[in-house]
């Protein structure tokens, strides 16, 4: 789908942005649980939410600038529909006080169709513009959706799309990682009111003795991998319904088999023959 | 010129040929339109045209697609839009949305290419005077009407100035008025020495405006000729390509046994006119 | 269509280059975690983002709109912190099992005012600047134009999502069925409805792709812009010095600290 002659010079300088983001995002995390900060002084917490914050948000520009050059045209222009798609569904259900956000639906979809650089874009954009339009609450949490199309797209390659009974599986799967990596973000930068329902629950642990980073994390360990879940789910009905001319247009879907239909190239036949 | 030679055309895992050998030739500074049924391959035509197969679309694309010299196989696809701009068929699609009043996406391509800024908006100002949508300059090009719409999606493409203009039934959303003007500024391109190609449906405006006209059935190009020629051929309900309505109303009158015999089936209303004898009293 | 939250009223808060309105809210953002007690984010909002919002005569949209966010985020934060934090120990009041701690509150007044500062400095900064000269101007910072394209597009596409939706629901009222008021069954009903509309926008993609690539989206020479985005030097100037600022508050308390 890209440009066949052009070379892209860059590439080896995208690939760094993008190791760079991820170790970043990664060492952001292990700090915070090792360091496990004294949470009687208010200092201890407030840092650490400006080592979440800012680790996370540096480390998430870092992939999204490292991904967004390799994506083709005809992917850019998909992925307006997909931030639509999932801030229109993310909003509904939102106003359902239900337990599942399923605010990342056209980003695992994106992520499946076009590849994890692809999805990463949308993931992160997705939160700027319910930053834009909404609420700034999500923006903090863009790393999130960072994990969500890393992981979508590992799971196309691996074909669980190919499958009815896997995507909840990768979903439950990617749910804990979320869980465990918003969790910083929920406790120090929120400190734990981050919805009405999963402050209540975060105020049960803590009462039942848990750290502040303890109890989010329990709290997104209930919540993300349903989420997930059925956003996995809801994704492989859509491609199901999508026309199969239209799943073929992506490079990552065909390179990778993702929907395992088919040979790789097909000799069409002649209407006279 | 545009010279299509031999090609066939197959889409990504397809199972069957859209386009089998077709050969299309348009001269330089000519309006060539083609028709055909729906379904017959029209955009996929459209889009080899402009090198977006296979440089986007990918697929099975055998035969030659040279336009003024290159072949487009063997240019960028960067290079090809600069060489043909594209109309598409629904003009909400072509609205980039990128920008957010009708000025801006009128520039969007000029941005894009890098085109300094006094220039940029001379040439938007200009535009937006030929297809009279001066007025809709400071509006969200999503609040307008459909017709507008394809109006600046026309609009948008004309702004780039490419030596090749390729449009997908670039009148479906306007009213005769809006078709009439859209039809007389791509004759007033021609005289600049513009390259059109048109897929439309409107036979009689085609009659009056195209230098060639080019039937696609069957997966290929099956008749090439002028307007009138083509127009008259018996063979166009076969075509699926129909028949404008001083022909239809020619036949019906013939198969009543009315009319002249010798004389071939009107095409255009100066014909009709012909074949009625002076028309109606 | 314009975004519902930005209102033009000429002002020079509006007017002011968005980059520098954007640095002004990441230099807010490190500032109220380095100097951690409350009454930072107070003075931030006491002197810098209500003056600001005033001047550019968007004060009550301020005040609602980051009401209706931050309403339900402080109530919860004071409720659960209130009665649950860890490190709770002094007890001010008892109701039965639980207690409400000093400890708690301060904690959550702490927290509180951070998230305060931060949505109403964020809330500001997208009620007086329209996204499509933050673009522009960040484009000329280096952007991507692919973030910038597909942050504009969205905008606009998700109005006329919603326009698509409505005009569905629309249908099925004058074909005479019910609408339910319950949302969970809204839903429901919706879903078979919204399934095509979804898979038709996903399909349209493909001509999107293609008309944006007509127009040169993906070609990589310098891109130009049809307006340039107003900058000054004494604007350039404040950029540096909030940055600076910023910096000096992460950097000071820790060298006191190792002092």
């Amino acid at each position: 789908m890209s440009d066949p002659i052009a070379v892209d010079p860059h590439r080896t300088r995208d690939r760094l942005l993008v190791v760079a983001g991820a170790i970043l995002i990664a060492a952001t995390y292990s700090y915070l649980i090792l360091s496990q900060p004294a949470e009687i002084a208010a200092s201890g917490t407030s840092r650490a939410g400006l080592i979440a914050m800012a680790g996370y948000l540096v480390g998430a520009v870092l992939i999204a600038a490292g991904s967004v050059r390799q994506i083709p045209t005809a992917v850019i222009a998909m992925i307006p529909v997909a931030i639509a798609l999932n801030i229109v569904a993310g909003q509904i259900v939102s106003t359902l006080s239900l337990t599942v956000y399923l605010d990342s639906i056209g980003t695992v979809l994106v992520s499946v169709l076009a590849g994890p650089a692809a999805g990463v874009v949308t993931g992160i954009l997705s939160n700027v513009i319910w930053g834009l339009t909404l609420t700034p609450i999500p923006l903090p949490f863009a790393v999130v959706q960072v994990v969500i199309a890393v992981l979508a797209g590992l799971a196309a390659r691996a074909g669980v799309f190919r499958h009815v009974y896997l995507p909840p599986l990768a979903g439950v799967l990617t749910g804990f990682v979320t869980a465990m990596v918003s969790a910083p973000i929920a406790a120090f930068v929120f400190g734990g009111a981050t919805g009405g329902s999963a402050g209540a629950i975060v105020g049960a642990f803590q009462a039942m003795g848990r750290s502040l980073l303890e109890a989010t994390t329990l709290q997104g360990l209930l919540y993300d991998p349903l989420d997930k879940a059925i956003t996995f789910t809801v994704v492989g009905i859509l491609i199901a319904a999508l026309p199969a001319r239209f799943l073929q247009r992506f490079p990552f879907a065909r390179t990778y088999r993702v929907f395992g239909k088919g040979p790789l190239t097909r000799t069409p036949t002649t209407s006279a023959g | 010129m545009i010279e299509l030679a031999d090609v066939c055309y197959a889409y990504p895992g397809a199972e069957r040929f859209v386009l089998e050998h077709a050969d299309l030739r348009v001269e330089p500074g000519t309006i060539a339109g083609v028709v055909g049924a729906s379904g017959a391959g029209k955009t996929t035509l459209a889009k080899i045209l402009s090198g977006f197969i296979p440089h986007v679309d990918g697929g099975e694309l055998s035969g030659s697609v040279v336009i003024a010299g290159r072949d487009l196989a063997g240019l960028s696809l960067s290079a090809c839009v600069r060489q043909v701009g594209l109309v598409i068929q629904n003009p909400f699609n072509q609205i980039s949305g990128a920008r957010y009043t009708v000025r801006g996406e009128l520039a969007f391509g000029l941005e894009n290419l890098g085109t300094a800024r006094e220039e940029m908006a001379d040439r938007v100002t200009q535009v937006a005077d030929l297809l009279g949508i001066t007025q809709l300059l400071d509006r969200s090009p999503y609040e307008l009407s459909g017709g507008q719409q394809q109006l600046v999606a026309i609009a948008s493409m004309l702004v780039l100035r490419p030596p090749v203009l390729v449009l997908d039934e670039p009148t479906s959303q306007l009213d005769p008025a809006g078709t009439r003007m859209v039809f007389g500024v791509l004759s007033q391109l021609r005289e600049s020495g513009c390259t059109i190609v048109i897929f439309e449906h409107k036979l009689e405006l085609l009659h009056a405006h195209a230098d060639r006209l080019h039937v696609l059935a069957g997966q290929r190009i099956v008749a090439s000729g002028q307007p009138g020629e083509v127009l008259a051929d018996p063979r166009t309900d076969e075509w699926g390509v129909g028949a404008t309505r001083y022909t239809r109303t020619g036949r019906l009158a013939r198969d009543r046994g009315l009319g002249p015999v010798a004389v071939p089936l009107p095409v255009s209303f100066d014909e009709a006119v012909g074949f009625f004898g002076g028309g109606p009293r | 269509m314009a975004p519902a939250l930005f209102v033009d009223t000429g002002s020079p808060v509006h007017r002011l280059n968005p980059v520098t309105k954007l640095v002004a809210l990441l230099s807010i953002l490190v500032i109220v975690f380095a100097l951690p007690q409350w009454w930072t984010s107070a003075i931030v909002v006491v002197a810098i983002l209500v003056p600001a919002a005033i001047v550019a005569r968007r004060a009550r949209a301020l005040a609602g709109i980051g009401g209706r966010i931050l309403l339900p985020i402080v109530l919860v934060l004071v409720l659960v912190q209130g009665f649950t934090f860890p490190g709770g120990r002094t007890v001010v009041w008892q109701w039965g099992a639980l207690s409400l701690t000093a400890e708690g509150l301060t904690f959550a007044l702490n927290t509180g005012a951070r998230i305060v500062a931060l949505v109403l400095a964020s809330v500001l900064l997208v009620v007086t600047t329209h996204p499509g000269d933050l673009m522009s101007a960040l484009t000329e910072h280096g952007l991507s134009p692919k973030f910038s394209y597909i942050i504009s597009s969205t905008l606009q596409l998700i109005p006329s999502f919603r326009t698509r939706a409505d005009g569905i629901l629309l249908a099925q009222q004058a074909r005479g069925l019910a609408i339910p008021r319950s949302p969970l069954r809204r839903v429901r009903v919706m879903l078979p409805l919204l399934g095509p509309l979804v898979l038709g926008m996903f399909t349209d993609v493909e001509e999107r792709g293609t008309a944006m690539e007509a127009r040169g989206f993906g070609s990589t020479v310098r891109r130009t812009a049809l307006e340039a985005v107003p900058d000054s030097p004494g604007q350039r100037l404040a950029r540096w010095l909030m940055a600076a600022l910023a910096a000096a508050a992460v950097v000071v308390p820790l060298v006191q600290e190792l002092l």
